[in-house]
């Protein structure tokens, strides 16, 4: 009996049709100077206009019903278009998490008129989301959140704070966890519920944060008296932590997780081709036997959450490696560069490797840091 | 995940199951050769798993016989299960009859190859590199090397440049084609050690106590077993590839070579990253003889060497890399095809 569940899954054809078509794409945009490749990019470049040309070929949206401007594909198609966008480092950040977490989770827990009105925005690359867990004390501590929501007529009246909220300056929703009613005793985990907030409601302030590379992509979000209408409260009211735990859980083992840093050995791989020498061979040689087998785990995973298997512990490893591995191809491409005199690196060369190396810091920390991953693990492992 | 069902994994399971107990690689060695659990894989024809119906064997897919290989390294064989199965491959591509018995397999590139279980083998299928021919030996006309085995197998070194093979075949398999079958062999034996030896180390700690707790208390002791189940994970799905992709081509093995070889290299690394928290987390006890740890570990550490360490393989691999499109390597990376179609 094997303790972990990761199959192996062959290549599609059909879907390699598809990698092939969003290359080309992908491709002439660069050429064309639509944007710029960056490390990251799913959090640190975002770009509306290029998010609705993704949404014009039907690249946003892919897993959801047509009746809600989605494309009826699956999950494993869009694992193809996320990893080329992130092999490109494509500027993706501003339709990236209402993608990837927010819409499923309207389509689990909104309301008809909210699926018709917020799903075909998202999947035209028009409406974006923020994520609205952490707060100044509440990091891997999630529970300890204080923002607050009261019943008022109609509806919710939000108090509170949010923070590292990424993108939160050009999104048009945040879905937060914030407490409905009082913990229980101890437990803490009950009276949590997820509210969508509309981010231009009165009450709603947001102010950047620039990180140490001089991005500002992240920010702090104030509530004060920001009252939303009944329907905005997603699932059940006091589920929120079963409901926000299951969604990390989903999110934890996608192409993101491992390739975001992917971008500067592509670049250098163009600049050393025929030019690394023999010392520098078996470092090229592990790493890439490194990256075919996470993306071999992450790939496996994909496949088991399009049958409808949540496998918790096996994105929890895969995180871990992934993020690992993502570091770790930072400081391996440094030294590969050794092959080439400095005076030969391009200009973007040295910008992608610097912002990699400046941006590498939230890699072992954003969607539940090492620890808490490794927490995770040991209690499926049976030493919690 | 190793397909552990089917006739064959089943079969093997169950021998290994009632005949290979946690005694019994103390047993072998010291000195007692289980020769009932070798008899019982033998009259159930499991070593000529991969031999073909007409000779003699069943012809069964590459999957088969790996879930076998899994259960076999999951018990700490004694017996040279999987080697065997290696050889009568290799003799009956060749066209050369299959002597029975147990057997080990080299790849030789000089006069001088490591061989694993050169006590317990009765003959040696060795696939020449230079000449394109594969050589059966009987063991005992091999002088064997001096040194020390790091394997409880014995991963002896043995001189052909003296001996006169029982029979000989020129083959069309190519050095690749051997290359990816046996370390896939290896990377399966090496992720099913792994996760054997994860279990123990999990087990132990639920169950020593220090500071008045279970060591699995402790999260200094919960992170390095969790880091460890992350590279067994890994371990596990670089073999299955491997595996997967000599099933894909068991027409022509050598294409299945550069899976083989990623999987080398990831679990080869990996042995470093797993056996030492397992020996950590084990104290003194787990170095001692007595203790089953070493029945893993210490093969982990020669199976790694097969045919050449991880550094090796490497830079083997990266070499042809080096001088791939970016776009061939992503390919690789994202679909596995590794060389232009």
């Amino acid at each position: 009996m094997q303790r972990f569940n990761f199959p192996v899954v062959q290549p599609d054809p059909a879907l390699e049709e598809l990698r092939a078509e969003l290359q080309t794409f992908l491709r002439e945009e660069r050429e064309a100077g639509n944007f710029r490749p960056e490390p990251e990019c799913w959090m640190a470049s975002a770009d509306a206009e290029f998010s609705k040309k993704m949404g014009k070929h039907g690249w946003i949206g892919l897993t959801w019903s047509s009746q809600y401007g989605g494309h009826d594909k699956s999950a494993l198609e869009r694992y193809i278009v996320t990893e080329e966008m992130l092999r490109a480092g494509a500027p993706v950040g501003a339709h990236w998490i209402a993608d990837r977490q927010h819409a499923p989770m309207l389509l689990e827990h909104g309301t008809e008129e909210q699926k018709l009105d917020i799903l075909p925005r998202i999947a035209a690359g028009e409406c974006y989301f923020a994520i609205g867990l952490s707060e100044p004390g509440a990091g891997s501590d999630l529970a300890n959140v204080k923002t607050k929501a009261e019943k008022v007529d109609g509806g919710w009246k939000v108090n509170g704070q949010k923070i590292w909220s990424s993108g939160a300056h050009m999104c048009h929703y945040m879905v937060a966890i914030l407490r409905t009613s009082p913990a229980d005793g101890r437990n803490r985990h009950v009276g949590l519920s997820q509210i969508m907030i509309d981010l231009s409601l009165p009450g709603v302030t947001i102010k950047p944060i620039t990180d140490l590379s001089g991005d500002a992509h992240f920010n702090e979000v104030y509530f004060e008296d920001v009252i939303v209408t009944e329907d905005c409260l997603l699932g059940e009211e006091g589920g929120g932590w079963k409901q926000v735990t299951g969604e990390l859980a989903m999110e934890r083992s996608g192409p993101e997780r491992f390739l975001s840093s992917y971008i500067t050995l592509e670049t250098a791989l163009h600049q050393l081709q025929g030019k690394l020498g023999s010392d520098s061979h078996a470092r090229l040689g592990k790493l890439i036997a490194n990256l075919r087998t996470l993306r071999g785990m992450s790939w496996g995973i994909a496949n088991l959450l399009h049958q409808g298997v949540s496998p918790e512990t096996e994105a929890a490893l895969v995180k871990d490696l992934g993020n690992r591995l993502e570091n770790d191809l930072t400081l391996q491409v440094r030294a590969l560069l050794n092959d080439l005199p400095a005076e030969e690196w391009s200009d973007e060369m040295r910008r992608i490797l610097n912002m990699g190396i400046l941006r590498s810091p939230p890699n072992t920390l954003r969607g539940g840091t090492t620890e808490v991953m490794r927490g995770i693990t040991a209690r499926q492992l049976g030493l919690r | 995940m190793i397909n552990t069902e089917g006739m064959v994994a089943e079969t093997a399971a169950k021998i290994y199951t009632d005949l290979c107990g946690r005694e019994v690689p103390h047993e072998a060695e010291a000195g007692s050769y289980p020769q009932a659990l070798w008899d019982a894989l033998a009259e159930n024809g499991l070593p000529l798993a991969w031999v073909s119906e007409d000779s003699g064997g069943f012809g069964a897919d590459y999957d088969e016989a790996f879930g076998a290989i899994w259960v076999s390294a999951e018990a700490a064989s004694p017996v040279p299960f999987a080697e065997t199965l290696v050889a009568n491959w290799l003799l009956d591509r060749a066209g050369i009859a299959i002597p029975g018995g147990a057997s080990s397999f080299a790849l030789l590139v000089g006069k001088t190859a490591s061989v694993s279980f050169a006590s317990a083998a009765d003959h040696v299928a060795v696939y020449n590199t230079v000449k394109s021919e594969i050589n059966l030996y009987k063991t005992a006309d091999v002088a064997t090397g001096d040194g020390q085995a790091l394997s409880p197998d014995g991963d002896s070194r043995l001189d052909f440049s003296g001996a006169t093979p029982v029979a000989s075949a020129a083959t069309n398999l190519s050095r690749r084609a051997v290359e990816a079958l046996i370390l896939t062999v290896r990377a399966v034996q090496m992720a099913s050690a792994i996760e054997a030896a994860l279990n123990m180390s999990i087990a132990y700690v639920s169950d020593r106590e220090q500071f008045g707790r279970p060591l699995s208390k402790f999260q200094a002791i919960q992170h390095q077993l969790a880091v460890a189940a992350s590279e067994s994970a890994a371990a596990t799905m670089a073999a299955t590839q491997a595996a997967s992709a000599l099933a894909q081509n068991a027409d022509d093995p050598e294409k299945a070579w550069h899976e083989a070889v990623v999987a080398k290299v990831q679990i080869g690394h990996s042995v470093e990253a797993v056996t030492v928290p397992f020996h950590q987390v084990h104290g003194a006890m787990g170095y001692t003889q007595e203790y089953d740890l070493h029945h893993y570990t210490r093969r982990l550490w020669a199976w790694r060497d097969a045919l050449g360490n991880e550094h090796h393989w490497s830079k083997l691999l990266g070499q042809e890399l080096a001088v791939t499109s970016p776009d061939q390597i992503w390919k690789g990376v994202t679909t596995g095809a590794w060389i232009a179609s």
